[in-house]
């Protein structure tokens, strides 16, 4: 365990090193316009930490309160692919910042892509929570039967 | 001097008071925030860290691998080789890079999720071990997220940011892949225990996702994202990804990543007195476009794959490599640079190396998908060979010299 350890450790130091003495090849040459790259990487973490992560938990939480049972875990899944789709579909939408739309790139219509894809996905929460609502049914009528004839 | 000592205990008096508010409002903050314990849900705990962290340092190690190779074909070090066979090794190798980056943002989002209630944990800081970790943690995050959200705002060529994208998305690698490395090395202990126990302690089952139920969101968000956006390589799931970000429309049934209008030559490139120069050890030979077109004409289906992770497969025809050398006195197996019409913008020269010279698959394409090639596609001639960049395969030639 030790010397796997080590053997990881001392590669992975070695490249943290040398990405570091990469980007002052880039940012120092650049200060003080570099100060906003040192923006973003740090940007990630503190974004994640202090407003999705949250709003995660939140909603999560919401859902398992507001939500009958069967209905739970469908939806939660739903809404966890709904943000992750709409995080892909984010630099295609919003396009402030993008070159223009050349034959064959970012060409499509990404709209009508999200939206289907999305239906695509709700839809298979609806089946899955009526699957599980019939199931649900089935047992307790089942329960019943059973205990009407005993 | 009386009053000078009154204004002093006033001023103290008002201080102390000041300070007891203080700690009060942040013994009330501290109520308030969550306590680590009171995060109950199935995805809290090592056995799901482990398990999403493990398929997260996968994906990174994808796109590390992946990544460095895009970068060496395209500065090749003296030592470096790449092969020209199979022809779709350079497509699947960067379609890996990009998809498994696309993967790997659910699994980052979740793998921190996962671990969200340390942030909670008190003391913040318990020893000088526990703060170097905690802060090589804040790297390792911060590279991850850097690279992912730099790496999906360059497949969709959106650049909210004031640097050259290629330079700093390779800097950070190093440091992520880096920096994963030591935090596996530092969290061997517990990765193992948490993969390798036996039977997992029983669980309560809560209001919210199980543990499994969490780890298999976690699985399906990772495999819907990439399904939605694999079309962009994959030709079976072209209609499938809805949030691919290219599209069918391309000229002559290829998307175009840089137009003439663009590459500002469309003046140029359609010149009557456009001639092909060739410059070997023998001396400089011309082609005007007719006499390229009464040279051996070869067809190849070739992909073209661009870092940005889309391919196409194409039908080309053209003068083959070795054909054209051997044409201008020159041999097959020398490195050609390869200079365009264009120039403005970083890719007008590329040089092709010798194993792709002398591969008769390597052609000075004239013909795209049975049609005289579009002005955007490159018109009068362009490079294709297999298994490169699509930023290396130069459009609007004007000059090739055998280096």
């Amino acid at each position: 365990m030790k010397t796997a350890r080590i053997l990881l450790a001392l590669p992975g130091l070695a490249a943290l090193a040398y990405g570091i003495v990469l980007f002052l090849d880039y940012a120092a040459p650049a200060w003080p316009d570099s100060v906003t790259t040192l923006v973003w990487i740090g940007g990630g973490p503190i974004v994640n930490d202090a407003v999705f992560a949250p709003l995660a938990g939140v909603v999560g939480l919401l859902l398992t309160r507001v939500l009958p049972r069967p209905w739970r875990a469908p939806v939660q899944i739903g809404a966890v692919l709904t943000a992750v789709l709409g995080f892909l579909a984010f630099p295609l939408l919003w396009r402030a910042y993008g070159v223009p739309p050349k034959p064959g790139l970012h060409d499509g219509n990404t709209w009508l892509g999200l939206l289907v894809t999305l239906a695509a996905v709700w839809s298979a929460v609806l089946v899955a929570s009526v699957v599980r609502i019939v199931r649900v049914r089935h047992r307790a009528a089942r329960k019943i039967r059973s205990r009407a004839r005993s | 001097m009386k009053r000078l000592a009154a204004a002093w205990r006033r001023l103290d008096a008002r201080v102390t008071a000041a300070h007891a508010k203080v700690a009060d409002q942040a013994r009330a903050v501290e109520k308030r925030v969550p306590k680590s314990e009171q995060f109950k849900g199935g995805a809290h705990g090592e056995r799901v860290t482990a398990r999403v962290g493990s398929l997260l340092g996968i994906a990174f190690l994808i796109c590390f691998v992946t990544g460095l190779l895009s970068h060496l074909i395209q500065h090749p070090p003296e030592w470096f080789f790449w092969p020209s066979r199979p022809v779709w090794l350079y497509r699947v190798t960067q379609g890996a890079h990009v998809l498994s980056g696309i993967a790997a943002i659910p699994l980052l989002l979740a793998k921190l999720w996962s671990v969200y209630p340390k942030l909670f944990e008190r003391p913040l800081v318990r020893s000088v071990p526990h703060a170097v970790e905690r802060l090589s943690i804040l790297v390792l995050s911060g590279a991850a997220f850097f690279e992912l959200s730099l790496g999906l705002l360059n497949v969709a060529q959106n650049y909210p940011w004031n640097f050259y994208f290629p330079q700093v998305h390779y800097a950070v690698a190093w440091a992520a892949i880096g920096s994963i490395l030591v935090h596996v090395a530092v969290k061997l202990p517990v990765l193992r225990r948490a993969l390798t126990r036996e039977r997992a302690p029983v669980q309560q089952p809560g209001p919210g996702l199980s543990r499994r139920g969490f780890l298999a969101t976690t699985g399906l968000a990772a495999g819907v994202a990439v399904l939605a956006t694999a079309g962009a390589t994959v030709p079976a799931l072209r209609n499938v990804s809805g949030l691919s970000w290219r599209s069918d429309k391309g000229t002559q049934k290829l998307p175009v990543n840089r137009t003439a209008v663009a590459a500002q030559v469309t003046r140029v490139a359609q010149d009557p007195g456009w001639r092909l120069s060739v410059v070997t050890p023998a001396g400089t030979r011309q082609f005007t476009l007719a006499e390229l077109r009464a040279l051996p004409q070869t067809t190849v289906d070739l992909p073209i794959a661009c870092v940005e992770g889309w391919s196409q497969m194409a039908t080309w025809r053209g003068i083959s490599f070795p054909d054209l050398l051997r044409a201008s006195g020159s041999s097959p197996g020398v490195d050609v640079r390869v200079s365009s019409l264009e120039k403005t913008g970083l890719y007008g020269v590329s040089v092709l190396p010798g194993e792709h010279t002398a591969d008769p698959l390597t052609l000075l394409a004239l013909e795209l998908n049975g049609e005289v090639l579009n002005l955007d596609h490159g018109y009068p001639c362009r490079v294709i060979a297999p298994s490169r960049p699509g930023v290396l395969q130069t459009k609007w030639v004007a000059r090739l010299e055998a280096l």
